[in-house]
């Protein structure tokens, strides 16, 4: 037990000795300190810490200490408190108390001099004296330590801070601060003593809190604020005429002049602190010297007559009011003289000269056109290239060479393509492009003469394939394609007498304007989308009759017959119309057939077909189909939508072009191009390969031990290589493709003849596909020809795995005992399946590939049976229906197949 | 062949009702092989697989963000597809009830998905008047082909062996035939909501929007018959074969389920027909081997299980 907890345990009153003591003691714990250990739990539980220090079980953990080169400056000494528990911390934390805790730091003389500013608003006469005395009165502030500090120097509250003064320096201070000086004291009593200098009052200057300018006084007239009429003497607004002070010149009372030293109409203002030395001292500021030649001068004269400005404000010290008002210039002109019985005639001054703007008056009575929107003004613009070339100027000739120069001739094809089908030459240098034509100056606009639009061939072109705005209006329409077709042509003169539509009868010529402008908006308006956005819709390819809608009120009119223009398109509307009749009709009579069904050749892709186990079908499709399923497969980019019929028969000249340049460029796939991005030009330059001579491989990859038997054999090989499509023998695919192909097709007759064995090597063209046979069984039936059999079942595997080249003329057969899975066959092929296997000529056995299975057993049956007058359809739907099923319907029900 | 003794008559017992769809179903149709089971797809998002002998609901397949227009199950009855609002194909596991694959490449909301016989290849008919072709063996995510020669959405598919056929709004039935190359525009004259071949493909069942069933000819484009007596104006409505392919079974807009005999087109009786779904029957369909069971599907919310009364 230490010292300390002895002297505790006494200061508690436990007797540590007594044993009556122990018990109690003994009930709660206590550790070395004396502190209780345990506090229960209704009194704070375990104090914190281990066992009241600020360790741990583990005892003190010291702090690790690094350092290195890098970071020395972190080394942190250890602070006393680190080593403090938490009663010396408290301890420590009560000494720290700040002297002054409680003293508020407030400024007493700014608190008296509020007091007497206020004081001396009522009244002026109060001097310094009855202000000390009040300030004495006053319970006394609490004061700062500087405050303090300046008492006992002898400084009181309301004092200026410095060395006291005598009485003249004390009545100069107060001429330069502005006090009211009391004279009327005895001076040479006054004279004897020793005065405070005067307290030098604090700015404060106003919060501008309102959004005016800088000097404006709210609520003053525009006179007043000019000083016109500014004679109204001190209770007027306080601005200096002409002369403007600033920030300072507001209209509230503690905001004047500052450094006005005269005495204003209340004999005192607040002053700026000045330091006067002695009588002859340097002034601060604008104060006159006091005394002796301070009286003199304009001082003199303002002290007793006080200059004011017009308006009251006092007149900065130092300066002199100008005698004469400055007069403000008055730019007003005097209203000229009206004579009498004049009246405003704007007309005669527009209708003077017709090259003002307000020319469009006199033709706007006459139904002229609007004047021109921004857009089309712009375009009537020539460029700086459009110029030149009007004046003949030659283009520079350092040109900078254009992207076109680095695209390749394919790409430069397609942007041709792209704009607008105009198809260049392929010699004509792209680089640099010849002045555009320049676009004929859109003649004057002369009313009542045809004025045609112009659009751009392009546009005009891609709108003859959009939308038809006009479809429900026939004869628009009709005058609307024409109009297209008229500015589609690039080299078309612009005389009205080309465009092949004339004003109608009842039309006249500005009429007229306006439908071919409105044509031409609507050309620019409905040209189809291009490029991306063009594959997301799909436009409706439904004629739309609706009723013809007239706008405004309805008139009876002749116009609302159609009637035929000089292209006579009406008639080809009625016929188009008679022409979707038939369709309509039939359905409407139910005589669907051949009315309602349209054939058309469509290819399906090759990998469908191979998924449907199929064998792709050999259509022979124009070229332009081709292309169209082309393109279909490809992307579905190009608006290949058709447009009315009438239009189509119009328009074929346009749509065939870009037809013709595209099948004019696809060249014929083989091997040499296949790889070139249909661009056969394309790397022309540096793709000139020439193999090189046998010996330079021969010479890097061959072995010294290599003899040559090996290098004959690579010799072949090469030879064979540069020859891929090897003509074997084609029978497996004529046989096949009799089978598999529906007898009732356009395939070419030789197709469905099976060939006789002598004839195995006659290539039948319509049919042929290069297989790829292994060149070893090559060698091998070329040498025995006589051990066909054996060669030809070798060879059948390899045929198996055969692949397919999708791109390119390789077709290699799909395996022939695929295809035999196919059970739908038409009987017909069935039959002749039957009848080949019968023969069992060498010829079919010769045919490696084709592993023909041993026929169903009903097949068979009926064969054998000599089903033959069955209908072709019933052997094979209804012993399969029966066999999967006897407890099925009856077999005299009526069926979809009696119809048959 | 014997004169026609007449179909049987129609399965018009209701066996159960599978009525845990919440809003309409648009199409209900059965597994594949013994066709033990239908699967079910609806407004509400989900496709839905039971069993109709015992009216038991066995699965929910809820992966679909938007209505389930179409479900196709495939050959070995492991998977099927289904699509709808979302205008993606959606390729399911049967058992696992997670998607394989999401196809999409659309730009309308697909109204008809079919498998190939051997589900090797999707063909998905959409409202963007395409049907595309995807090809489900390779992860090419581009389809096979694009058959945009519709003018309007597609409604309804079939694909057989080597012919692809799809109805459109724009009143065509076009067959895609893969061996002659050669497609066959049919014109019907109003728009067609389904087109349901018979099993040899030689003839077709055309439902379209003017309350006709028709009977075409497949190779000649002929009206072989015209069933009418129904109503479907507005509403995707699909007709079949009954077993045997000796009546037309179509269900119509109010709640009816019309049968004709194929040959003479007369209605079967009961003529008319009692109102058997509050709503328009969305999809009819007769099971593929069993003669004496059939489903409704309608937009009342129920698939109905239709047999002979057992006796």
């Amino acid at each position: 037990m230490t010292s300390r907890l002895k002297r505790k345990l006494n200061d508690l009153g436990v007797d540590t000795q007594s044993s009556k003591a122990t018990e109690n003691f003994c009930l709660d714990v206590r550790d070395e300190k004396g502190r209780r250990r345990l506090h229960g739990a209704f009194t704070g539980g375990f104090s914190a810490g281990y066992f009241n220090t600020v360790g741990s079980k583990e005892g003190w953990t010291p702090s690790t200490f690094v350092s290195s080169r890098a970071e020395r400056a972190k080394q942190q000494a250890a602070r006393p408190e680190d080593f403090m528990d938490e009663e010396d911390l408290a301890e420590l934390r009560e000494s720290r108390q700040l002297v002054d805790e409680n003293e508020e730091m407030t400024f007493a003389d700014t608190e008296a001099e509020l007091r007497k500013r206020q004081g001396l608003e009522a009244d002026q006469q109060e001097d310094s004296i009855t202000a000390a005395l009040a300030d004495a009165l006053a319970p006394p502030p609490t004061e700062s330590a500087g405050a303090r500090i300046l008492m006992k120097m002898g400084w009181r509250p309301g004092q200026g801070v410095g060395p006291r003064l005598t009485y003249e320096q004390r009545k100069a201070q107060d001429r330069t601060l502005g006090f009211a000086s009391n004279e009327d004291d005895a001076e040479h009593e006054a004279k004897k003593h020793m005065y405070a200098r005067r307290d030098t009052p604090v700015l404060t200057a106003a919060r501008k809190d309102n959004a005016h300018g800088l000097g404006y006084t709210p609520g003053m007239s525009l006179n007043e604020s000019l000083g016109v009429g500014g004679m109204k003497g001190p209770s007027g607004p306080r601005l200096a005429f002409g002369f403007g002070l600033g920030a300072l010149n507001e209209a509230e009372e503690d905001d004047l002049d500052i450094y006005d030293g005269s005495m204003g109409p209340r004999g005192h203002s607040r002053v700026a602190y000045d330091a006067l030395e002695d009588d002859d001292r340097i002034d601060m500021g604008s104060s006159s010297r006091p005394g002796n030649q301070g009286r003199a001068g304009p001082r003199a004269s303002s002290s007793t007559s006080t200059q004011t400005f017009a308006d009251g404000t006092p007149v900065l010290k130092g300066f002199v009011l100008f005698p004469e008002p400055v007069v403000l210039q008055n730019d007003q002109f005097p209203f000229p003289e009206i004579p009498k019985g004049w009246k405003p005639n704007p007309h005669r001054v527009w209708d003077v000269d017709k090259n003002k703007e307000n020319i469009d008056v006199a033709m706007r009575e006459k139904g002229a056109q609007p004047p021109k929107t921004r857009a089309e003004w712009k375009e009537s613009l020539l460029s700086a290239d459009q110029r030149g070339s009007l004046l003949g100027e030659t283009p520079l000739p350092s040109q900078p060479r254009s992207v076109f120069d680095y695209l390749s001739q394919k790409d430069r094809e397609r942007l041709q393509n792209v704009r607008g089908n105009i198809a260049l030459p392929a010699d004509q240098k792209v680089s640099m492009p010849p002045p555009p034509p320049p676009s004929e100056p859109q003649p004057p606009y002369i009313p009542g003469q045809i004025h045609i639009p112009h659009i751009h061939p392009s546009v005009a072109k891609a709108a003859l394939h959009g939308f038809q705005p006009f479809t429900a209006d026939p004869v628009k329409q009709s005058r609307y394609t024409a109009f297209l077709h008229y500015a589609s042509q690039t080299s078309a003169d612009s005389s009205p007498s080309s465009i092949g539509i004339g004003p109608m009868p009842d039309q006249t010529n500005d009429e007229f304007n306006k439908e071919l402008s409105d044509y031409a908006k609507s050309a620019t308006v409905f040209k189809p989308l291009s490029g991306a956005m063009a594959g997301r819709f799909t436009s409706s390819k439904i004629l739309e009759m609706g009723p013809n809608i007239v706008e405004g009120l309805h008139t009876p009119d002749v116009r609302t017959t159609p009637e035929p223009d000089e292209n006579g398109q009406i008639g080809k509307e009625g016929e188009e119309k008679r022409d979707e009749d038939p369709r309509r009709g039939a359905v409407r009579m139910g005589m669907y057939g051949p009315l309602t069904r349209e054939v058309k050749p469509w290819q399906p892709a090759r990998l469908l077909c191979k998924r449907f186990g199929v064998k792709e079908p050999e259509i022979e499709m124009t070229d332009a189909d081709a292309d169209a399923r082309k393109a279909g497969e490809v992307d579905k980019s190009g608006t290949t939508t058709s447009p009315l019929a009438p239009l189509k028969t119009i328009t074929e000249g346009l749509e065939n072009k870009p037809e013709l340049a595209e099948t004019s460029s696809s060249v014929t796939r083989n091997l040499a191009n296949v790889g070139l991005g249909e661009d056969e030009t394309q790397g022309r330059d540096i793709l000139t390969y020439e193999r090189p001579s046998m010996d330079v491989f021969k010479a890097i990859f061959a072995s010294d031990d290599e003899d040559s038997d090996e290098e004959d054999k690579e010799n072949k090989h090469m030879d064979e290589e540069d020859h891929i499509p090897y003509f074997s023998s084609s029978m497996p695919d004529t046989a096949e493709m009799s089978q598999t192909e529906p007898t009732t097709t356009q395939l070419p007759a030789t197709a469905k003849v099976t060939e006789p064995a002598a004839t195995t090597e006659k290539v039948d063209l319509a049919t042929f596909k290069p297989t790829f046979v292994p060149r070893a069984d090559r060698e091998a039936r070329k040498d025995k020809s006589s051990d066909k059999k054996k060669d030809k079942k070798k060879s059948s595997k390899p045929a198996l795995v055969s692949f397919d080249d999708e791109e390119g003329g390789l077709q290699v057969s799909i395996a022939a005992s695929r295809r035999r899975k196919h059970k739908d066959e038409k009987d017909g092929e069935r039959k002749k399946k039957k009848r080949k296997e019968k023969e069992k000529t060498a010829e079919e056995e010769d045919e490696g590939m084709w592993e023909e299975a041993p026929p169903p057993e009903v097949v068979k049956k009926m064969d054998m049976g000599g089903v033959t007058a069955t209908p072709p359809v019933l052997d094979e739907q209804m012993p399969v229906d029966d066999a999967e099923k006897p407890a099925g319907p009856q077999r005299g029900r009526a069926r979809a197949v009696d119809f048959m | 062949m014997a004169p026609s003794r007449g179909p049987n008559a129609l399965a018009r017992t209701l066996h159960t009702t599978l009525a845990n769809h919440k809003g309409p179903v648009h199409v209900a149709r059965y597994a594949k092989g013994t066709s033990k089971y239908v699967l079910t797809g609806g407004q509400d998002r989900t496709v839905r697989l039971w069993n109709p002998s015992s009216g038991a609901e066995i699965k929910v397949y809820a992966a679909h963000g938007y209505e389930v227009l179409s479900i196709s199950v495939s050959h070995d009855n492991s998977k099927f597809t289904s699509s709808g609002g979302d205008r993606s194909v959606f390729l399911w596991d049967v058992t696992t009830g997670a998607t394989i694959r999401r196809i999409s490449g659309h730009m309308g909301k697909i109204n008809a998905v079919e498998f190939n016989e051997d589900a090797s290849v999707i063909a998905s008919g959409s409202y963007d008047a395409t049907v595309r072709l995807w090809d489900i063996r390779s992860q090419n995510r581009q389809p096979v082909q694009v058959l945009d020669e519709a003018r309007d959405a597609i409604q309804t598919l079939y694909v057989g062996h080597g012919i692809i056929m799809a109805g459109s709004v724009d009143e065509y039935v076009r067959t895609y035939d893969l061996r002659m190359g050669q497609l066959r525009e049919d014109y019907i004259g109003y728009p067609v909501t389904s087109v349901v071949p018979s099993q040899d493909e030689h003839t077709y069942l055309v439902t379209t929007l003017d309350s006709h069933v028709r009977l075409m000819d497949a190779t000649t484009g002929k009206m072989l018959n015209d069933f009418t007596g129904h109503s479907i104006e507005s509403y995707r409505c699909r007709s079949c074969f009954d077993h045997g392919e000796a009546s037309v079974i179509c269900g119509d807009e109010n709640g009816q389920v019309w049968a004709w005999d194929l040959l003479d087109a007369t209605p079967l009786p009961p003529n008319p027909p009692p109102r058997v779904h509050d709503k328009v029957i969305t999809w009819v369909e007769h099971h593929p081997t069993e003669d004496g069971e059939m489903i409704t599907a309608s937009a009342d919310g129920t698939v109905k299980v239709w047999r002979h009364p057992a006796s």
